[in-house]
């Protein structure tokens, strides 16, 4: 009798084995949608590794493969249907400032139809993210941002994964690698170099690859990533972010904060729209106002929200009114609006008012523009060449950037080796065989620099058992990151938990990623115990008197 | 009133099967062919060496991209899992997709060859007009399409390749048909009162089925490429095991340029050898690799 | 002979028009959402349902049809949805880049093969035929873009013969058909998918070649054994000339149809800018108006040469006419 009481509190400790009595229902077969292995191999098998580690627990899980016009339309529209998905955030240079993902992801006003797509919700962590947002003092906002990282390391509605790498080559016999110019987050593949990149030779052209076509080359319209590196060469902006993440004045002199709520902004002189029209302080009012015009910038709105007001106050000076205070300003406005001739959008503008277009669709035959680089041709699949701007106040050094659309990842690496481009700025593939490249091919340098975004697993709260904290730490602690970053990436990612990257090393929480545990199915079985979760059989059960109301995903 | 002419019996469909290999060296080839696939099939579990889905431990690191060796004989793909392990099971796939739309396109254009060819007149001019639009489809596109309409997958390129391919079918079917139709005993047939269905079914059916048979095994291969081509452009069905699945998955994971020739090589010839079987067997009349040509 | 030509050019038209209306309910039946390419977290349902009107994808289907058919016979086919330019102008400007490919590729497939099938159906019997009929049964047996890829990454990648993409050199542009046709550059890109579309089909006109010239020369056989004194090789190649090259023109002209359809892989694995991949981005895109007009054009293409096929067989083989059905 002793040994068998003994027996039975043995299994009474924090082990999940236990009798179906005592367990409430069995947790359905749950559903981790990817991308399928072709389109996406690293998020694909990052998915099949981390999905074998849950079934550990005793879960059946099922790896869902969707191809990505079902994809966006699953998780993003239909988000009652699914469980758990990977998903990703891109690192931009306008998220150099960590306030846009910090707000955006997680701030519970944003779940129906905004960037809080898991549906968390923590009355705790809205206020972090809106003090967060308005303290202009560095100290004590980064305190917030520390603050709010260790709570959704706490919470887990991400069970986060990895920080890429970008990995870009050039061709060092065309370009001198010491005019390449890094940015914090980035890497080399940015404004800064295509301004400051030296020819050593013939070539003139820095002639690059990019995986995806973009949607069309147009100020008001960010149209994807791809798209982003051309516009953002061909249209100035008051401000841009520089190398070491931090805004600086570009289209402007001088960008002065006087207090909390007014921001003024001196315009530089001499600027010059390519049909020969000198900028006017009109065209930067102009563009700071435009897209909150109606609903013809969708994409754009978001980051002019907080104007109240913008005046000139003179030839060369406007005054930018605010709601509310606003620390990022600087970086997620200023230094992402475009500035657009007034003299051709507010015809556009005007003429779209009854029309139910956007100003995003249209598309210029001969865009105007006051960037280092301007427009020549751009068909649209196959290539977009852009030639310097020989008025612009920091000319560049080449004579044309040239864009050639190349879906096939293998037809790009070869193309590098043949000299067809000279700049591989956008490469998903295996990082092992730039790497081998390099060593046979003396030409061939190859940049790897930390990205700002990140890769991780998206927890569907609104569906149970992703509600509970514990599920989710559980399911987190079975995540072996540095195996997803050395196996499913290649080495070409760092282990992460949290959407800050250490690239912005002001911000980002030191260690955060050690506070969670990876790939430890010990630690995870204790977590699941203690919250009440209970094996049956080999499978996992919710804790006594839950019972199973969910639907699985189809 | 039953039916009965001497000799008119239901004919033996086939020739005896083994005469025609020996006449006919390259049909016993792609028969062998054949029959190592459905081996490889039906046995898959016991000759596997692996579960095809595992992703395999190289410790504790996941064996990405081993190479050729004694534990694995065609090496492991880029996501841990081994190569001939899923080359095996994918000749499950690949049996599938080709007899069942080898036979969906045998049945369909069969019945309707038969149909056009007996009963002449209107029917006859329907089916033919019906040819000529399914025709003027083009397959490859036809099949994206349907494919982005439904769902990519298995079932898309079966229903296609039954859709679009019978006419050919059709067209042989037809001419056969319409010769048999003058055969004295067809007559005989007639005159003593067999209904036209029993005749259609019960004695000329059975005379044509060795060429729907011999086309049916073309047909196999024209599903297996549609498959593997559906695969590569992104429209097969990513949870699958099959050759396509593989190639595409190789493709993108950029197996050529890592230089693992064990991953790539295998589906492809695999694919080659399972389509070449169809065209051997078929060798035997070479009017059926050129309907155009029988009589229109 | 007109009443041929009618009747077969009224049932192109009844073909093409049947085909059109299934290209149309096949796309209105489309789940794919366009708007989804404009992915945007201040996409309100507004801005989606004024696009969807923008499109006039709103309209009931019956008047969507007429005004689909009404465009159609004015060369109009709508607006491309991602790209804001008229769909028309952008199937022109791939059309040729597919049309130029198929006909090399097909001319030489088939100069090769003539020769070759000719070559083999005079040994008959031996060495070179046991070989021969496999490997060219092989080729039609592999997928297409396999065998791209392996001559790519040849050919290409290691060799650095060719270029790996595309129709032109970067910083180039492709001018119209007549600077095409003139442009080293442009005819460099075509070797590759050339050649590997020249592979895969040159096994159809060998063995269609070798076997009627097997026909032929039976015929000649018994012909020769009574005439004596004349040459075999006039005889020969003047019945051959009529004969056994009659099915392959015939092929020639169904071979056209379909590979421009069936140009889509090797067009992919190439990035050759034709309409087949116009066909496959548009589809994954979610690009209606662009898909469609693609699949249209394909469709014509193949109907067009499957009736001129049907002509010019008709039209050289007495021993065929229209009439004579039962």
């Amino acid at each position: 009798m002793k040994r068998f009481l003994l027996s039975v509190a043995l299994t009474a400790l924090p082990s999940l084995a236990a009798s179906a009595q005592e367990a409430g229902d069995a947790i359905r077969p749950l559903t981790l949608i990817t991308q399928p292995e072709a389109a996406a191999p690293q998020e694909h098998q990052a998915a099949q590794i981390i999905a074998d580690a849950w079934r550990k627990l005793g879960l059946t899980v099922n790896v869902r493969p969707l191809p990505g016009q079902e994809f966006n339309q699953v998780i993003w529209y239909e988000r009652q249907r699914w469980d758990t998905t990977t998903w990703q955030m891109v690192g931009r240079p306008e998220r150099s400032d960590p306030d846009e993902l910090t707000y955006n992801l997680f701030v519970s006003a944003n779940a129906a139809n905004g960037y809080d797509f898991v549906g968390y919700n923590n009355p705790e962590y809205d206020k972090l993210a809106q003090e967060q947002r308005e303290e202009l003092d560095l100290a004590k906002r980064k305190v917030l941002l520390i603050q709010a990282q260790e709570l959704i390391n706490h919470d887990q509605p991400y069970g986060f994964e990895v920080h890429p790498e970008n990995v870009v080559a050039y061709n060092k016999t065309v370009w001198d690698p010491a005019s390449m110019v890094s940015q914090a987050g980035i890497g080399i593949r940015n404004t800064w170099t295509w301004i400051n990149v030296r020819p050593l030779g013939a070539q003139q052209d820095v002639i690059l690859n990019s995986v995806a076509p973009p949607t069309n080359l147009n100020p008001f319209n960010i149209s994807g990533q791809q798209g982003s590196w051309a516009a953002e060469i061909v249209w100035d902006r008051l401000m841009r972010v520089g190398p070491e993440g931090l805004p600086e004045p570009w289209g402007a002199e001088k960008v002065e904060r006087p207090d909390t709520l007014t921001v003024n902004v001196t315009l530089r002189h001499g600027m010059m729209w390519s049909d020969g029209q000198p900028v006017t302080i009109d065209d930067a009012v102009f563009s700071l106002t435009a897209p909150d015009i109606g609903d013809k910038a969708p994409m754009y709105k978001p980051f002019v929200r907080n104007i109240a007001s913008v005046e000139a106050t003179g030839p060369d000076t406007l005054t930018i009114k605010l709601k509310h205070p606003d620390a990022a300003f600087l970086v997620s406005s200023l230094s992402k609006l475009n500035l657009a001739p007034k003299h051709v959008w507010q015809p556009i503008f005007d003429d779209l008012k009854n029309k139910p277009q956007t100003a995003e669709s249209i598309q210029e035959e001969h865009p105007v523009s006051s960037g280092p680089f301007r427009i020549v041709r751009a068909s649209l699949n196959q290539e977009i060449v852009l030639e310097a701007n020989p008025t612009h106040w920091s000319p560049p050094k080449i004579h044309r950037w040239i864009m050639r659309i190349m879906p096939n990842v293998e037809a790009s690496l070869g193309a590098l080796k043949s000299g067809e481009i000279n700049f591989l700025a956008d490469y998903t593939g295996d990082p092992q065989l730039l790497q081998d490249l390099a060593k046979s091919s003396p030409n061939i340098a190859v940049s790897q620099a930390l990205d700002l975004g990140f890769k991780f697993i998206a927890y569907n709260e609104r569906r149970p058992p992703f509600q509970d904290v514990a599920f989710r730490q559980a399911l987190s602690a079975l995540i072996d990151r540095t195996l997803l970053a050395e196996d499913a990436w290649g080495g070409a990612a760092v282990p992460a938990n949290s959407w800050i990257s250490p690239a912005l090393a002001v911000w980002h929480d030191q260690g955060i990623v050690s506070r969670v545990p990876g790939g430890n199915l010990e630690a995870a079985q204790a977590i699941l115990a203690k919250a009440g979760y209970a094996l049956v059989d080999g499978k996992l059960h919710y804790p006594a008197g839950v019972k199973e109301t969910t639907a699985p995903y189809h | 009133m039953r039916c009965s002419i001497p000799g008119c019996r239901s004919v033996r469909a086939a020739r005896p099967v083994l005469r025609f290999l020996r006449d006919e060296p390259f049909a016993a080839v792609g028969a062998a062919i054949y029959a190592v696939i459905v081996a490889m099939a039906v046995f898959a579990p016991e000759l596997a060496p692996y579960d095809p889905r595992a992703i395999l431990r190289d410790g504790h690191r996941i064996a990405r991209y081993l190479p050729i060796s004694a534990a694995h004989w065609l090496g492991t793909t880029a996501g841990g899992h081994d190569v001939l392990s899923q080359l095996i099971y994918g000749a499950r796939t690949a049996l599938e997709v080709g007899l069942t739309a080898a036979v969906a396109v045998v049945a369909i254009g069969t019945l309707l060859g038969l149909l056009a060819g007996y009963l002449g007149g209107w029917v006859d001019k329907l089916v033919t007009r019906l040819a000529d639009v399914v025709l003027g489809l083009p397959f490859l596109p036809f099949m994206l399409v349907l494919a982005a309409l439904t769902a990519p997958g298995v079932r898309v390129v079966i229903v296609s390749v039954a859709l679009l391919l019978w006419p050919n079918t059709a067209r042989v079917i037809r001419s056969q048909v319409l010769s048999l139709r003058e055969r004295a005993w067809v007559e005989a047939a007639r005159v003593t009162g067999c209904s036209t269905g029993r005749i259609m079914f019960v004695h000329v059916l059975p005379q044509v089925l060795p060429l729907a048979a011999l086309y049916g095994s073309v047909a196999i291969g024209w599903a297996i490429l549609a498959e593997a081509a559906a695969s590569f452009l992104g429209f097969g069905d990513p949870d699958s095991i099959s050759w396509g699945v593989m190639l595409q998955n190789a493709y993108a994971n950029q197996a050529l340029g890592r230089g693992a020739w064990n991953w790539f090589t295998p589906p492809g010839l695999a694919i080659v050898l399972m389509v070449l079987a169809g065209f051997l067997i078929s060798r035997g009349s070479e009017k059926l690799l050129f309907p155009r040509l029988a009589e229109p | 002979m007109a009443r041929l030509i009618a009747d077969r050019i009224g049932h192109l038209l009844l073909v093409l028009w049947v085909v059109t209306t299934l290209t149309f309910l096949l796309f209105r039946l489309m789940p794919g959402d366009p708007t989804l390419n404009f992915l945007s977290p201040s996409f309100t349902g507004e801005t989606r349902a004024a696009l969807l009107h923008g499109f006039g994808l709103d309209k009931p289907i019956w008047e969507q049809y007429l005004i689909y058919l009404g465009q159609l016979l004015h060369g109009n086919f709508g607006q491309s949805f991602l790209q804001n330019a008229p769909v028309s102008q952008i199937l022109w400007d791939a059309l040729p880049n597919t049309v130029i490919l198929t006909l090399v590729s097909l001319c030489l497939a088939y100069a090769f093969g003539i020769v070759a099938g000719a070559f083999l159906a005079f040994r008959r019997g031996g060495l070179a035929e046991a070989v021969a009929i496999p490997v060219a049964l092989a080729t039609r047996a592999a997928p297409e873009f396999w065998l791209g890829m392996l001559l790519l990454a040849l050919f290409a990648f290691q060799l650095g013969w060719f270029p790996t993409d595309g129709a032109v050199s970067p910083g180039g542009s492709l001018g119209s058909l007549g600077q095409r046709l003139l442009s080293g550059d442009f005819w460099w890109h075509l070797c590759l998918p050339a050649l590997t579309l020249t592979l895969f089909l040159q096994g159809l006109p060998l063995l269609l070649m070798r076997a009627t010239m097997l026909e032929v020369l039976n015929d000649e056989f018994i012909v020769m054994a009574r005439m004596k004194g004349l040459s075999r090789w006039s005889i020969v190649i003047r019945h051959a000339a009529r004969n056994a090259l009659l099915p392959v023109v015939t092929a020639f002209a169904l071979g056209l149809g379909a590979s421009v359809g069936g140009n889509v892989v090797i067009e992919t694995v190439f990035a050759w800018p034709g309409i087949g991949r116009v066909l496959v981005q548009a589809v994954q895109g979610a690009d209606y108006p662009v898909a469609q007009g693609a699949f249209i054009v394909i469709a014509f293409v193949l109907v067009v040469m499957n009736t001129m096929a049907d002509l010019a067989y008709a039209l050289l083989d007495p021993r065929v006419s229209v009439g004579a059905r039962r």
